[in-house]
């Protein structure tokens, strides 16, 4: 901490929001679950992690298949590593695999003979979730749908805050003309039913992620805009916007190098409620039917499995507990970033 | 003050013609509709029919007839003039006529009315009740047991959206453990019952979705309380009041507490489309015939008029209700100036 060069309101700021103990937790955690959700085929994953075989080591996980003739087998698609792990046992030759700890990928279908998925959480066969109603492993689609639904929001979060700066600035700066106009769009985009939009869209063309993106960006912009224009309206009526303006600074400086700065607090404030709430418009649309494409792993798909196969408890409990956990913890860290920027002291009487 | 009211209501006019305008070129630019619909089905009556005689036949709708099926729908017209049609017929109330019931869209609407306001009202009623209540009590045992458990209940209230509040709820109440039904607004054998059994039956159906429907408005309302409340214990005035000998109790509730309302009266104009908009996630899950259920399927079955039509409630209600929110904000507190 003491290496950056921070200064003394910021490191105050970072102080009071570390001393906010379930934001502060929070925070760890959900950083922690979103890198470690980058490296999420070392965990999560049909491909083996190490695979000793005559001597040599193989490392399947990133990179291109592995056909079944590098083991020794008699296909030329990729290895199944759970069976070659069986397999290699059975031999006793010296040759093993390393499989992680949920040896499923989201996609595959794990169908035994005589069993209808979905089937309920086991250990021993490695669905710590058990399957849903096609047979995939439920943890894994859990896994990758959140790292899905994660990047999409802080994806949506950029584009919409960089939209909603840059008009919202200068709707507040220039004032006028461009300020009514766009005043004008905000009301009538803030009354435009923007799920039925998205659905009529949706139903008519499969979206993928970058056009799902895109739509939701088309209506996602205004809120920030909205909170920018207030508040760079009121710093331009600061005195040291003024005195800025008297020694002669241009407008771009000003902007850059006064406003901005000084609303940087809403920006940071409301970044964690974006967040939640692009995971939650994200996953009704996936609920509904109108998201991303099929066999894309998802919450939401995981949520109509779920309604739709009521008695396989364990589908719907994965994925709400999910929920629930990083909803609420986005929240207390919105909150405690809140409470750091604009601590609230309240009078108590005994 | 009045001419600040007169001028937002004349507002609502030209917001109103560029929400209903976008979605109308929307559903315009969207294939689908309903000539292509029947297109499809006569294709596969026809389909049939070749198969019998076992002749080829030819396409299944002459150009003619589609032309006169596009004219019937008012869609041989380009969208803006097809738009100021529309707004011809909404101007003396003609909502026009589904695609899909062959019924006026009016009455599609109507019918869903009943529900829709019972699960609105009941819902702003018990959001207030137990709310403002919650709300006190816990900007006065700030920091407490009391304040910190319900805190978490809230907290997880604010952070789900209430549609999987009801997932939860329909999973373990009425799947898991049966208590109450799946859904549906009342039971089969409705008609049988007497009045009393009657009553009981609509709120047996009632309490799952009206949990889901609260959870959603409840944690704001609360916190919202929770926070003004504080705010003004904090104030001079109340200070004051203590100072001078009055009970705390009576510096809550008669002083500060007034003023406290007044940030709930600015939420006070929302329910208007709250009552009847609901939520139709809500609605699809527990399969209730509200609004926004109508919404939802007519969309999804490309049934546009209802879609507008819904449009047009929808919009002039949430307009409306913002301006409500700001006449109650300015009865409430003098103070407020509005320009």
């Amino acid at each position: 901490m003491t290496t950056l060069p921070l200064d003394p309101l910021t490191r105050k700021k970072i102080h009071r929001f570390r001393s906010i103990k379930r934001g502060y937790y929070s925070a760890i955690f959900l950083a922690a679950a979103i890198l470690l959700s980058f490296g999420a085929e070392l965990f999560v994953n049909s491909r083996a992690l190490i695979v000793r075989y005559e001597g040599r080591f193989h490392f399947p996980t990133y990179g291109s298949i592995l056909p079944g003739t590098t083991f020794g087998l008699d296909y030329r698609y990729e290895t199944k590593y759970r069976e070659l792990k069986r397999k290699f046992k059975a031999e006793g030759r010296g040759n093993w695999v390393l499989l992680p700890p949920a040896p499923y990928n989201a996609y595959e279908n794990d169908l035994t003979e005589g069993i209808y998925p979905p089937t309920a959480p086991d250990a021993g066969s490695g669905h710590w979730l058990g399957t849903d109603s096609t047979g995939r492993d439920v943890l894994a689609r859990l896994v990758y749908g959140f790292r899905t639904a994660i990047v999409f929001s802080i994806l949506l979060l950029l584009c919409n805050y960089t939209i909603g700066v840059t008009i919202g600035c200068a709707m507040g700066y220039f004032g006028g003309k461009f300020d009514l106009f766009f005043q004008r769009i905000i009301e009538i985009w803030a009354n435009v039913p923007f799920l039925y939009i998205i659905i009529i869209v949706a139903s008519i063309m499969i979206p993928n992620f970058f056009t799902l993106m895109m739509i939701m960006l088309f209506f996602g912009w205004i809120q920030m805009t909205w909170y920018m224009r207030t508040a760079t309206y009121k710093q331009k009526s600061r005195e040291y916007v003024l005195a800025a303006r008297a020694m002669g600074a241009s407008d771009p400086y000003i902007i850059f190098q006064h406003i901005i700065p000084n609303t940087i607090s809403i920006i940071v404030t409301f970044m964690p409620f974006s967040i939640s709430s692009g995971v939650v418009v994200l996953t009704s649309l996936d609920y509904l039917g109108f998201g991303l494409p099929a066999p894309t792993p998802s919450w939401g798909e995981l949520l109509r499995q779920g309604t739709s196969n009521l008695d396989a408890l364990w589908i719907v409990s994965s994925v709400v507990v999910s929920m629930i956990l990083l909803l609420t913890m986005v929240t207390f860290v919105g909150e405690a970033v809140r409470e750091a920027f604009d601590p609230k002291k309240h009078t108590v009487y005994e | 003050m009045s001419a600040y009211f007169a001028r937002r209501f004349l507002l609502i006019l030209p917001t109103f013609l560029g929400v209903t305008m976008m979605v109308f070129a929307v559903t315009r630019f969207v294939p689908g509709g309903p000539v292509e619909r029947m297109i499809a089905e006569a294709q596969s009556m026809q389909g049939d029919q070749v198969r019998d005689s076992g002749k080829v036949g030819q396409a299944a709708l002459s150009e003619e007839q589609i032309q006169d099926l596009k004219e019937y729908y008012g869609l041989d017209k380009p969208v803006l003039v097809g738009y100021v049609l529309w707004l011809k017929k909404i101007l003396v109330l003609d909502l026009g006529i589904s695609t899909r019931y062959n019924e006026p869209v009016w009455d599609l609407i109507k019918g869903r009315f009943p529900i829709s306001i019972f699960y609105g009202t009941v819902t702003m009623v018990l959001t207030y009740m137990i709310c403002i209540p919650l709300g006190i009590l816990k900007a006065i045992k700030h920091k407490t047991v009391i304040d910190n458990i319900s805190s978490i209940f809230v907290f997880v209230g604010y952070a789900i959206p209430n549609y999987v509040v009801g997932i939860l709820m329909l999973v373990l109440f009425a799947s898991y453990w049966e208590i109450f039904p799946m859904g549906g607004f009342t039971s089969e054998n409705f008609d049988e019952l007497s009045r009393f059994g009657q009553m009981l039956d609509i709120l047996h159906h009632a309490v799952l979705p009206l949990t889901a429907y609260m959870a959603g408005s409840f944690a704001v309302m609360t916190f919202l309380m929770k926070n003004s409340l504080m705010d003004n214990l904090a104030a001079d005035y109340v200070r004051t009041a203590i100072a001078k000998g009055n009970d705390f109790r009576g510096a809550v509730l008669k002083h500060a507490l007034r003023n406290s309302l007044i940030p709930i009266a600015t939420h006070f104009g929302n329910n208007v489309s709250m009552i009847l908009m609901g939520s139709f996630l809500v609605e699809t899950i527990f399969n209730i015939n509200g609004f926004g259920l109508l919404g939802f399927d007519s969309i999804v079955e490309r049934d546009y008029p209802v879609v507008m039509g819904i449009l047009v409630i929808s919009s002039l209600l949430f307009l409306v209700g913002n301006i409500l929110s700001d006449i109650c904000v300015a009865v409430v507190d003098p103070r407020v100036q509005f320009k």
